[in-house]
């Protein structure tokens, strides 16, 4: 064993973390117990996991050192502890979607995402809190539990992976992995002050999650840094033929160029972002970040699409009819919760959805009917669709004058529990800047860019053509590196001042 | 676009939902405004969508193991011998009035 190194376990990064376990420096035993030990310590205040997994984790730990001691070669994670979103399949354990209507059920079969991670020796510590069925942009429609923002208590983590996104802002691990249909990454990473990655769609299997909206839904990694969400990304992306529209085409590896800097890249700012009505300190970040990616060498060129502000209409039509369609399986009859006391089929059905899914699900699966039927569909379905490929033309355009698109990730900080759930309207708006990489298929990075007046962290989204992940990493680190990043959250407006969390 | 009540209740049945009398406007309403923000959309320019089923993967029709019948029926709300238990299917309530 070398000397005990200053920092903590929990605090170093998942490279050097998985470096350390496999060259013997530490054990995959001894910082899966420093993120129990803080997870325990956090969990109380943020409320970011459903079930943890310690006793499985260990022994999982166990057998990584194990291998190790008899001198295999352990995967790219070896021993980094990860948290999973509440709709990824580990096979024998319960995923609820943070739903009533999938109370009980026990995932039959693992995602591909989920075995790469493994046989990367990844090691699971629990599945965490998302608004229901990944529609939200809070985390507050899940039917199980509140998830508080590390940065401030009484404010939200962002969603719809909140839980993983919380997990990682308090320190509890340090790689987490969540689902992004329309910001479900992003978002909750720009809110919670870390780095969120929804790959180019097809990158990555979704064999495995629970289907939200197809055309969008895609697997992606929450970390502290850049470098470590490219290490997840890479070891989760790659063809799968259970997937029928992942791609079949090798990855590159986002790490081999990623400290190359973006001197020459040709980056892409929207001119509509400064018609939208940022609030002044929400501006002042947006245009420090093109100073310092112009600082960085990137040259910065303005560009126009706009069908921009056509995106969340756009969105909220196509994800809300897919939706409608993949959410009919749950109906009570072979998994999840079926309604006691219904005395005919039709009615088990009627029942069991209208018991079973919170107010926010059953509102998309209402407006995606009412989009898809006879009558409306094509001045609302068709409609989107036409105006979505205007916005591809468009965003197809723009990339012949740049290589990358920058825009803020949200255009608030994290807003107040409460604050928006009676405006469904208002909380739809907070994906303005996320929707348009999903509806195109584009990868895209969220990053931490500063902070607001009250001390919360803003963010920058980095989007990048289909496949283009190595290039968008490699702008996210140059950003990253011309930075000077205050990472650790603030637990503010505890409910009960002193309490135990110390700041990581 | 205002939703009305019987507009909510015929998407309700289509959908396989039933909202109690009392959630029936709230919905409408919030529904209604919902939809007014969707029909920005008829104020923008839409495009026509290219075929873009060429090129699409076929996978080779071979015939791989299905989930083992046990551990489906794990999931079951309700099973016997090997079977899902459902209640039964009346014609006048299947349509799930």
């Amino acid at each position: 064993m070398s000397a005990p190194a200053a920092a903590p376990l929990r605090d170093l990064s998942v490279e050097e973390t998985a470096r350390r376990v496999a060259a013997g420096e530490t054990t995959a035993a001894e910082v899966l117990e420093a993120a129990l030990s803080r997870t325990a310590e956090v969990e109380p205040e943020i409320g970011a996991y459903l079930e943890i997994w310690a006793d499985e984790a260990r022994e999982r730990a166990a057998r990584i050192d194990a291998r190790i001691a008899a001198g295999e070669s352990v995967g790219p994670l070896a021993g980094v502890p990860i948290a999973l979103k509440d709709n990824l399949s580990l096979e024998g354990h319960a995923v609820t979607c943070a739903s009533k209507i999938l109370e009980g059920y026990v995932a039959p079969y693992t995602a591909t995402a989920v075995e790469r991670l493994l046989a990367a020796g990844a090691v699971p510590v629990g599945r965490t809190n998302m608004d229901e069925f990944a529609m939200g942009s809070s985390c507050e429609n899940s039917s199980v539990q509140l998830t508080r923002n590390p940065w401030d208590l009484s404010r939200v983590p962002g969603g719809s992976s909140g839980g993983p996104a919380a997990a990682v802002a308090a320190g509890s691990v340090p790689l987490s992995f969540g689902s992004d249909t329309g910001g479900s990454i992003r978002q909750p990473a720009a809110l919670s002050g870390i780095v969120g990655f929804k790959p180019t769609y097809g990158r990555v299997s979704r064999y495995g999650l629970v289907a939200f909206a197809s055309s969008t839904d895609q697997i992606g990694p929450l970390a502290r840094n850049v470098r470590d969400a490219a290490l997840g990304y890479a070891v989760i992306a790659g063809p799968d033929a259970r997937d029928s529209t992942c791609a079949d085409r090798p990855v590159e590896d986002p790490l081999a160029g990623i400290e190359d800097g973006i001197r020459g890249l040709k980056v892409g700012s929207f001119k509509e972002v400064d018609a939208s009505g940022l609030a002044p300190a929400n501006a002042r970040c947006w245009h420090e970040s093109l100073e310092r990616l112009a600082g960085a060498g990137a040259e910065i060129v303005e560009v126009s699409v706009s069908s921009l502000e056509a995106a969340i209409a756009v969105y909220y039509v196509i994800a809300t009819s897919e939706a409608s369609a993949n959410l009919a399986r749950f109906d009570g009859i072979r998994y999840g919760r079926r309604a006691s006391g219904a005395n005919s089929l039709g009615a088990t059905y009627v029942q069991s959805r209208s018991e079973g899914f919170g107010a926010e699900v059953k509102r998309r699966i209402m407006l995606g009917t009412f989009a898809l039927s006879s009558g409306y569909y094509d001045a609302y379905y068709g409609r989107a669709r036409a105006v979505l490929e205007t916005m591809r033309r468009e965003l197809d355009a723009a990339f012949t004058k740049c290589d990358l698109l920058v825009s803020p990730t949200s255009p608030t900080g994290a807003f107040r529990i409460g604050e928006r759930a009676a405006d469904p309207l208002a909380m739809y708006l907070s994906d303005i800047y996320t929707t348009p990489a999903s509806l195109v298929g584009l990868p895209a990075l969220a990053l931490p860019a500063g902070f607001d007046d009250e001390g919360l962290p803003l963010s920058l989204q980095i989007t990048g053509r289909p496949f283009a992940e190595p290039e968008v990493f490699r702008a996210g680190r140059a950003f990253e590196a011309a930075g000077d990043w205050r990472v650790a959250p603030t637990f503010k407006n505890r409910p009960n001042p002193g309490g135990g969390v110390s700041s990581p | 676009m205002a939703l009305t009540i019987e507009e909510v209740r015929k998407i309700a049945s289509l959908a396989r939902l039933r909202f109690a009398p009392e959630e029936d406007g709230r919905f409408a309403a919030q529904l209604g405004q919902i939809v007014d923000y969707i029909d920005q959309l008829q104020a923008f320019a839409g495009s026509d969508e290219p075929d873009r089923s060429a090129g699409l993967p076929e996978g080779a029709d071979t015939i791989v193991p299905g989930l083992p019948r046990e551990r489906f029926l794990a999931n079951a709300p309700e099973e016997r011998d090997g079977f899902l238990v459902v209640a039964e299917v009346k014609a006048s309530e299947a349509e799930g009035s």
